[in-house]
């Protein structure tokens, strides 16, 4: 018995994967979807444009605008040039939002972003496509 | 008056050790979140020279509100991208496909067609090798 609880405990010690953002948002679907690094800065934009910067050490804080996205980015890769960024916004943001974001990212030489998705189901019963 | 002698016990008492173990797994059950932590990556360029391209010589995706998408400024089913895109690309890999979101759009539709230019390798069997999202910003500094 405690044998297989400390089995159970160990899976779940090394699955562990403490969420450093936790707002919610309705992810785009898509069928390639690569896996992300650990720790990886995450930037996520909700749908009402608020933006929230973490450098994925610990929980996400709001910040004002994209202003401060470029000075966010920036720090985290003087810290680390290789970093991933993790861009978590939600399907329906108007695109400037994102396009000021990704902007940022590329003034502060972001080396890769990733765009977070959910899987999408494909629809084998669906013509063409 | 009979005193019975007090016995040592010698084993350590494991009776508690499986609550604390339940104790614990429950802690890390509820805690454990499976998170999404899958994307699409899409690489930025290091260079300061980064080759400027030519909007003539690249296949300009347009997504419009509601995702409309004007393929060189012909209304286009996103099933219908990569089939017009293979002829183009059979004839020049490089070819560059830029995709520009109009301001207004949601993002769910540039991930759809970023999406779709990614499996082109699966559907049409060439690679999209050369796509840009280039920003409002870069349109701005580099187009006008």
């Amino acid at each position: 018995m405690a044998d297989i609880a400390f089995l159970l405990i160990i899976f779940f010690m090394i699955t562990i994967n403490f969420e450093v953002d936790k707002t919610q948002v309705y992810l785009p679907k898509t069928e390639i979807r690569l896996e992300i690094p650990k720790k990886a800065a995450y930037i996520s934009i909700l749908e009402n444009g608020q933006i929230r910067v973490s450098s994925g050490e610990e929980i996400s804080v709001p910040v004002a605008g994209p202003e401060d996205v470029l000075s966010f980015a920036a720090s985290v890769v003087a810290t680390n040039p290789h970093k991933a960024f993790v861009l978590k916004a939600d399907k329906s943001v108007p695109y400037r939002f994102v396009d000021r974001v990704i902007d940022a990212l590329k003034q502060a030489k972001a080396d890769v972003i990733y765009l977070l998705s959910d899987q999408e189901t494909v629809d084998t019963t669906a013509t063409g496509g | 008056m009979r005193f019975k002698r007090g016995t040592v016990n010698e084993e350590i008492p494991t009776a508690s050790m499986a609550d604390i173990a339940f104790l614990l797994i429950v802690y890390f059950m509820v805690t454990t979140t499976f998170a999404a932590t899958r994307g699409l990556d899409f690489s930025l360029p290091q260079d300061e020279d980064t080759p400027l391209i030519d909007k003539e010589e690249s296949v300009l995706i347009e997504i419009q509100p509601g995702g409309v998408l004007m393929v060189d400024n012909r209304a286009m089913q996103l099933s219908e991208v990569l089939d017009y895109l293979k002829p183009k690309l059979e004839r020049n890999p490089m070819k560059p496909v830029i995709i520009r979101p109009d301001e207004t759009a949601e993002y769910g539709y540039m991930v759809d067609v970023f999406d779709e230019l990614r499996q082109a390798k699966d559907k049409i069997g060439i690679e999209v090798k050369n796509v840009s999202i280039p920003t409002q910003r870069e349109i701005q500094m580099f187009w006008y």
